[in-house]
């Protein structure tokens, strides 16, 4: 896979939920969770937090059921987009989306999904614990190899 | 603790396809299935009852519209298929991607069922226009509709099945649910029209021994369904490894939130009360009122049945979210060993 995505540090999350507006105020205009296109799984009673948004899959599931062709893979970008002209929101896309990520925006009636808000996602420049980072593909590994050094690092010392 | 973690986020039923999908399904499958049964009995018995449509001074087969008179059940579907949808009056864009879905097929197996069924439903009922096309040409066309009926009745489970990722769908036992479903409902829709135009306009026409060995094949339908239902639910509930939610959408059936409809709507008013009471109306023939109720809590039960299994289809866990599930166990285990 080429070009840059969405990196999400579950363990960073703090489940603030900024990510959430400032995506829904750069898409609609308004401050309105339902209508964002990054959502935060939560697990309150224990306090944990999985942000979720779209994987850009490199066979997408979602561009296979879409009636409308609507649902399609970018395939300069390498990145599954919507187009809002062809969509007649039948939610089929959400029903088969393992990731539960296309969501149904209420207001206008269609599904929307993350399209890394031109290059310049909004939900990374605002996530103030760095939960969600935008990130070259080819360095994913190479993140979750430090994160896990990090951990055992820090494992080791308390060992001391 | 991860299994009361899993237990909190997804034991609720899924909202994205509701009743408006459940009806839609259901009286496609139910209209297919009038049809497929309908022409059995066109196809095996001589049943005409001529009456004289007065301003057009036609002749209407009244007996034969009756027998097929199930694509008008699944025309009265296919709108509730375009009130699902975000923006209706794209509707037309279904259609556009047969070659990988399921929905774009659909629409077009329904599509072409309603054409050819309205043909077919009218060029049997009036003798005029089916003395153009000759007997052939009209069992050709009748086959190719009863072809299609049956894509349509099949077709209901297929597009739930295409949803990989809801282990309760998942499945081939789900499209052969749906069709002896609608072939229980059809074949029942079928008898309550017979039964309601007995003593008027179909006074004679079909003997009483067809139409007990009709009722005999709706309680056989009725038995296969429970059993069909039953290694359905048993083989999805063995469905619970790999993040699979199989097992937890059964509970969800049997024990959760739609526990009331599973065994209020489905078992008992889809399956134990209409086999009960068909078979003390085949004893005492003398009170139709217990045919009615089989009848009605037969078509209901059917309905239930689609949006039961249409709100029990949770999604499948993701890796991410085991892996969170798994965190969460191992810190509680180290807190505990502390």
């Amino acid at each position: 896979m080429n070009g840059k995505v969405l990196f999400v540090n579950p363990e960073r999350c703090t489940g603030c939920r900024n990510c959430e507006m400032v995506c829904s105020v750069f898409h609609s205009g308004v401050s309105n969770p339902s209508r964002s296109r990054i959502r935060i799984l939560k697990w309150e009673e224990v306090g944990l937090y999985l942000p979720m948004t779209c994987q850009h899959c490199e066979t997408p599931v979602c561009t296979e059921v879409c009636p409308t062709r609507a649902c399609h893979k970018d395939l300069e970008n390498q990145r599954v987009i919507i187009d809002p002209k062809k969509c007649i929101g039948c939610k089929t896309c959400i029903m088969a989306c393992p990731f539960g990520h296309p969501f149904f925006d209420p207001v206008d009636r269609l599904t929307a999904k993350c399209d890394y808000c031109d290059g310049n996602p909004q939900c990374v420049l605002f996530c103030n614990p760095k939960a969600v980072s935008y990130i070259e593909a080819d360095q994913i590994n190479l993140e979750k190899k430090r994160e896990a050094a990090n951990r055992l690092t820090n494992f080791l010392r308390q060992g001391r | 603790m991860p299994e009361s973690l899993r237990i909190g986020r997804h034991l609720k039923p899924q909202d994205h396809w509701g009743w408006i999908i459940a009806i839609y399904l259901y009286l496609a499958g139910m209209g297919a299935g009038s049809f497929i049964i309908g022409i059995i009995i066109h196809w095996s018995t001589v049943s005409t009852k001529l009456i004289e449509i007065p301003l057009f001074s036609l002749h209407f087969d009244i007996a034969k519209a009756t027998l097929l008179w199930g694509p008008v059940l699944v025309t009265m579907g296919a709108p509730f298929l375009i009130l699902d949808l975000g923006i209706k009056r794209r509707f037309l864009y279904a259609c556009l991607n047969p070659k990988t879905s399921w929905v774009a097929r659909g629409f077009l197996i329904l599509s072409s069922f309603i054409v050819l069924g309205w043909i077919t439903l009218l060029l049997s009922s009036l003798p005029l226009l089916s003395s153009y096309i000759g007997a052939s040409g009209l069992r050709g066309l009748e086959s190719m509709a009863l072809l299609l009926a049956v894509a349509t009745a099949i077709y209901t489970g297929i597009l739930l099945k295409s949803v990989k990722h809801v282990a309760l769908w998942n499945t081939y036992l789900l499209p052969l649910l749906f069709l002896i479903s609608a072939l229980s409902t059809g074949s029942m829709s079928l008898l309550m029209g017979i039964f309601a135009m007995k003593k008027s306009l179909l006074q004679g026409v079909f003997s009483s021994s067809l139409i007990k060995m009709v009722m005999e094949t709706e309680q056989i339908l009725i038995l296969i369904e429970g059993i069909v239902l039953v290694i359905y639910l048993y083989r999805r509930n063995l469905t619970n490894s790999q993040g699979e939610q199989g097992g937890l959408s059964v509970r969800l059936l049997l024990k959760g939130k739609l526990k009331f409809l599973f065994w209020g709507g489905i078992v008992l008013s889809g399956f134990l009360f209409p086999f009960v009471l068909e078979s003390l109306f085949s004893q005492f023939p003398e009170y139709p009122i217990l045919f009615w109720f089989a009848g009605i809590l037969l078509l209901l039960g059917g309905l239930f049945l689609r949006y039961g299994i249409l709100s029990a289809g949770v999604k499948n866990r993701i890796p991410m979210e085991r892996w969170i599930e798994a965190q969460h166990l191992l810190k509680s285990l180290r807190i505990k060993e502390r």
